[in-house]
């Protein structure tokens, strides 16, 4: 019993609201997932939703002139950029919460002077009110402007784990390499799921 | 909040200086005090773009470990850094570096000058305090 109960695979939760609908006189649970969104890159190329679709990615919410914990957040992303620079079924993007003053081009300057590349991981910007709702209602994260905080916005630092159907799988604090150490083992777990 | 580490720490000092019977002078208990608030005061408004081990980030943060900073900035002028932030284009061990560094409006002479002790004992191969009056002095002329 013991040993069964040892060597049983650890699977992920699938987080956010759940349905339960009947399909077919069987009920079935329909799971919250990431909704359709399209925003511009650091290259100005477009980048939508379908270029995640049948990939695990890493989100996380940032904005180029944040003074507090996005250099944690983006040393963290770094070493994930790093060490799954070769796996083709991740991938990492990054929402500016400041995107009137992220624009492309900013962002651009961003990425090239972190030494990181568009598809692998894409800087997106777009409408402000868009971006904060994906990430409140989709991410499930903080993200919202304050005059009161250094640099002029409340952000989490959380990093959220996607998986290839759209679910959110996990939500790390991406300010500690110690949590995001704990994420690496859990997209190693993703990984291995079709 | 700021009492109990300084409190902390001159106990760690004191235990070294009794387990080592032989007592440092006492500009050098001074001194450490310095260097252990400025450690402190480092990884709570530096640490995250500058990292712990003051190596920056890609192009995006200069390194304060293993630089020429010493060569071409004197403790004055770091102080000012520290309190004003900076924009303008540099070049850091011959690699040039532009980004915006935001200032520390709300630390006060003593922070900065623990900070500046503190990076002269980690990374600037130099013991020296950097003492209070110099950083009120300092910011004080800062450009
Ligand atoms: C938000 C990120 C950030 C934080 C926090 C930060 N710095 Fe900086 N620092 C920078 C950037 C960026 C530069 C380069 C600025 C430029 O391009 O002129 C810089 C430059 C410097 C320099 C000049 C380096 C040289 O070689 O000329 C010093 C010294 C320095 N920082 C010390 C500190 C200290 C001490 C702290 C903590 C009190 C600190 N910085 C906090 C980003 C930061």
């Amino acid at each position: 019993m013991l040993l069964a109960a040892c060597q049983e695979k650890k699977t992920l939760p699938i987080l956010g609201n759940k349905e339960t609908i009947i399909k077919q006189g069987k009920a079935d649970t329909l799971y919250q997932q990431i909704p359709a969104f399209q925003f511009l890159n650091q290259d100005s190329s477009w980048v939508s939703d379908r270029d995640y679709a049948g990939k695990i990615y890493v989100a996380d919410f940032f904005f180029t002139s944040c003074p507090t914990i996005c250099p944690k957040m983006k040393t963290q992303m770094l070493r994930l950029y790093e060490r799954y620079a070769n796996e083709n079924q991740l991938a990492l993007l990054s929402f500016s919460i400041d995107p009137d003053f992220d624009q492309p081009h900013v962002l651009k300057a961003y990425a090239d002077r972190l030494h990181i590349k568009s598809p692998k991981w894409n800087l997106v910007t777009g409408a402000k009110a868009k971006i904060y709702e994906l990430g409140q209602k989709s991410f499930m994260v903080t993200a919202q402007e304050d005059k009161n905080e250094a640099g002029g916005f409340v952000h989490s630092g959380a990093f959220i784990l996607v998986d290839k159907q759209k679910h959110v799988r996990g939500i790390y604090d991406g300010t500690k390499e110690q949590e995001v150490n704990h994420l690496i083992e859990d997209i190693e777990l993703l990984l291995k799921e079709k | 909040m700021k009492q109990i580490p300084s409190f902390l720490g001159l106990m760690a000092i004191l235990a070294v200086c009794i387990a080592q019977t032989s007592c440092q002078s006492k500009e050098e208990i001074f001194r450490q005090q310095y260097v252990v608030e400025g450690m402190m005061q480092y990884e709570k408004h530096c640490e995250n773009c500058h990292q712990k081990d003051g190596s920056g980030l890609k192009d995006l943060y200069p390194p304060l470990a293993k630089t020429d900073l010493w060569k071409r900035l004197n403790a004055n002028q770091i102080a000012c850094i520290i309190k004003n932030g900076q924009k303008e284009a540099i070049l850091v061990n011959q690699k040039p570096y532009q980004n915006y560094m935001p200032g520390n409006a709300k630390l006060e002479a003593l922070d900065v000058a623990e900070i500046i002790t503190y990076l002269r004992d980690k990374w600037g191969n130099d013991p020296r305090i950097f003492p209070l009056d110099s950083a009120r002095l300092a910011l004080k002329n800062c450009p």
